[in-house]
């Protein structure tokens, strides 16, 4: 057992093995408590009215809200390795839209020499791209030289 | 509009804020964030005293809000390097700074670098912050 609470036979260790994978219904409410627990009231996010008349048409997540849906899920299948050592890099390439059901995953697509793997995060809200980007995650044991490397 | 920082005025090595902002990474933050993000992970809390490292997207909004940017710019791409978990009841050190700006496609971007660190001065987090700078329409 972990941190976590769960066991640590899962997680990143060969390529080609993928995270199971999340999916998530986003309401209003969802972007509404967002919003007041980090203080992002943007109005494109929180003002229907207001976001009826900008790019979008209607109200967005933030991006960030999705990246806690990301390392939720990624503490999860790493037994809390994430949160200890991990490292994201993402480019939000389109807006979650309230409403939206998105898909987020994950897959190993390369081990490092020493040990760190490499995985390609993606999430997706029906035939649209959300982002995509990626995770490393050093061996846990020998974060310091993984870091450096 | 005269109260932003326009693209123009800002500059790579400009710091934000001039000192490091204080972030206490409370029981009810974490809390709040949790059940923001409907995260039920029960490694969290008062209990294990863990903080999820994706608190975050909490500070890093201080931490942009001292940038001073316009109405309507975008978050287009976020890095973040965490150097160990997060502790209920420690206290933060956060600082930024702009290390790039260019223009792509007419559109204007900044990116700014920015570091979490603890009352040791130890970096818990680092990372980078990309955004399309907004112009205040």
């Amino acid at each position: 057992m972990n941190a976590h609470g769960t066991r640590a036979s899962g997680g990143p260790r060969a390529v080609g093995d993928a995270m199971p994978p999340m999916v998530r219904r986003v309401t209003q409410v969802d972007i509404d408590r967002y919003a007041d627990a980090t203080g992002d009231l943007n109005p494109i996010h929180v003002d229907p009215d207001y976001a009826a008349t900008g790019p979008f048409g209607k109200t967005i997540g933030h991006g960030l809200m999705t990246l806690a849906y990301a390392a939720e899920m990624l503490n999860r299948w790493t037994g809390g390795r994430f949160d200890e050592v991990g490292e994201i890099e993402v480019t939000f390439i389109g807006p979650v839209f309230v409403e939206d059901t998105i898909r987020l995953g994950a897959e190993v697509t390369d081990i490092l020499q020493n040990g760190t793997a490499v995985c390609a995060l993606t999430c997706t809200a029906g035939d649209r791209r959300i982002l995509v980007g990626t995770v490393r995650l050093p061996n846990q044991d020998n974060k310091e030289a993984n870091h450096g490397a | 509009m005269a109260d932003y920082t326009t693209f123009n005025e800002i500059a790579v090595g400009d710091r934000f804020p001039e000192t490091p902002l204080q972030f206490d990474v409370t029981e009810s933050r974490v809390r709040d964030f949790l059940n923001a993000t409907g995260n039920t992970d029960p490694a969290y809390g008062p209990e294990s005293g863990r903080a999820p490292s994706m608190l975050a997207a909490v500070y890093l909004v201080d931490l942009l809000k001292a940038r001073n940017s316009p109405p309507g710019g975008i978050h287009a791409k976020q890095s973040i390097r965490f150097s160990r978990a997060l502790r209920v009841g420690e206290r933060l050190s956060l600082s930024g700074e702009v290390v790039e700006k260019y223009v792509r496609r007419d559109r204007p971007y900044v990116v700014s670098g920015f570091t979490a660190a603890d009352e040791s001065g130890a970096v818990v987090a680092s990372g980078t912050i990309t955004s399309i700078w907004g112009r205040g329409e």
